[in-house]
């Protein structure tokens, strides 16, 4: 799980107060609960099972229906199923499954700066649209498509981000796309202060 | 096949342990300022990312300045790449812990590539980045080792670091460093012929133009550099302008 820093920098620059936690409660007694990582799936469920953070974050998401805010590999982990380095179970809070891309010829991993498509802009506003940062092999395919918020084109359309319910979860990196990424974090924020 | 990614123009900030430096052919270091100062500066500018390398870290057998890095990182908005003297997995951790997305290494890839794997393998692919710092002798492409290493053949490299699945890889031609000559088309097209993975171009930029020439002639999509920064009027944002103009995907 490596950029819990960069995500509490950026919350901190907009003035969130936010804490880096593995206690269950400390995460029980949070407004909104933000999982950021990167790394492979596998090592991901791996490292929250073996807290038993699986369990308390399931509750109180799917349960209490707290807001959640996933980043990157935090996005793939709700979902039912990951294939990163070999099938493996998710959070399954997202109907579907995260899968390598086909490079047909293209550079993998999908890296850099590209543009959001297909918005849901009750979601983006227009400060918030343009380029985000993208850095992932994998990319999430959910069973109901009318959950994805967003998509940006890599060898094929793929899933952005996804809203459903409380959750709200991201394959690019707000925190590292600047402007619009922290105006985008912003507006998220304002809804639960 | 379709992509809206955009090019990466990148600057790299050269660190020796005190200050930022930039030398010529990997020699005759020049002091060119402050770290962090310089770090904000491409921040509030939105550049697209930052690399940052303590040179003589590993030749120096030093550890990086993990509170000067995180003074450096802590300016930065965009994604940065920290590299210098990584030999251990404990290191990775220590420069992902304070917020480096991507970690460089060069010399641990060429003492111990069995520990790339294992990185790769705890950490993800995507923050493993890879140094090739190439110089031709005799017609055949080799890793600059530095003084303290023998020579390694840069094909047989390449092909290590693949099967260990490394997330990027930043290749720098050691003859153009500093030259401000252009990049080393021939090089670039070579190693992107070896490998699918995104590759950053270092070494000969001296003016917009030759960033043009550079994704004209290969299908690479990033180019780092740093003497025409520090040495020219130029900004990132400049060769972003142009590129723009000559049809390019950039983000202005």
């Amino acid at each position: 799980m490596g950029n819990l820093a960069s995500v509490k920098k950026a919350l901190n620059a907009i003035s969130v107060d936010c804490i880096i936690t593995d206690d269950p409660n400390e995460i029980r007694n949070s407004k909104v609960i933000v999982l950021p990582g990167v790394g492979s799936f596998k090592q991901g469920m791996k490292n929250l099972k073996k807290n038993g953070l699986d369990i308390t974050l399931t509750d109180e998401v799917m349960n209490k229906k707290k807001p959640f805010l996933g980043i990157c590999l935090g996005m793939q982990l709700i979902f039912s199923e990951g294939s990163e380095p070999e099938p493996c179970k998710g959070l399954g809070w997202i109907k579907g499954k995260v899968v390598k891309f086909k490079s047909n010829g293209m550079r993998i991993p999908h890296m850099g700066w590209n543009e959001l498509i297909d918005v849901n802009e009750s979601i983006f506003n227009s400060d918030c649209q343009g380029d985000y940062y993208f850095i992932h092999s994998y990319h999430a395919i959910p069973d109901d498509s009318l959950i994805i918020s967003s998509k940006v084109n890599y060898t094929e359309k793929v899933v952005a981000s996804v809203n459903q319910d409380n959750i709200f979860a991201t394959q690019f990196h707000p925190e590292k796309s600047q402007k619009v990424g922290l105006a985008l974090l912003k507006n998220y924020f304002a809804k639960f202060s | 096949m379709q992509s809206s990614l955009k090019l990466r123009i990148i600057p790299v900030l050269t660190f020796n342990g005190f200050a930022l430096v930039k030398t010529k052919k990997f020699a005759n270091p020049r002091m060119v300022g402050n770290p962090v100062q310089t770090a904000r500066l491409y921040n509030s500018r939105g550049v697209d990312e930052l690399v940052f390398l303590d040179i003589y870290a590993s030749e120096q057998d030093r550890k990086i300045n993990l509170k000067l890095v995180s003074d450096v990182i802590k300016e930065c908005f965009m994604p940065v790449s920290i590299g210098g003297g990584i030999k251990s997995l404990e290191d990775i951790n220590n420069l992902l812990k304070i917020g480096a997305d991507k970690v460089v290494i060069k010399t641990m890839a060429l003492k111990e590539p069995l520990l790339i794997k294992e990185a790769v393998s705890f950490f993800g692919s995507q923050c493993i980045s890879i140094a090739l710092d190439v110089m031709n002798i005799d017609g055949e492409y080799h890793i600059n080792t530095g003084s303290h290493l023998e020579k390694s053949n840069l094909t047989d490299f390449i092909k290590s670091m693949e099967d260990c699945d490394v997330g990027e890889y930043l290749l720098c031609s050691t003859d153009d460093d500093g030259m401000m000559n252009g990049f080393n088309i021939d090089l670039i097209n070579y190693v992107s012929d070896l490998t699918n993975k995104p590759i950053i171009a270092i070494g000969g930029a001296g003016n917009p133009d030759h960033f043009a020439t550079l994704f004209e002639s290969t299908n690479i999509e990033a180019a780092a550099s740093s003497s025409i920064y520090h040495f020219t009027q130029y900004t990132p944002q400049d060769v972003k302008i142009l590129l723009n103009k000559r049809g390019f995907n950039v983000r202005l």
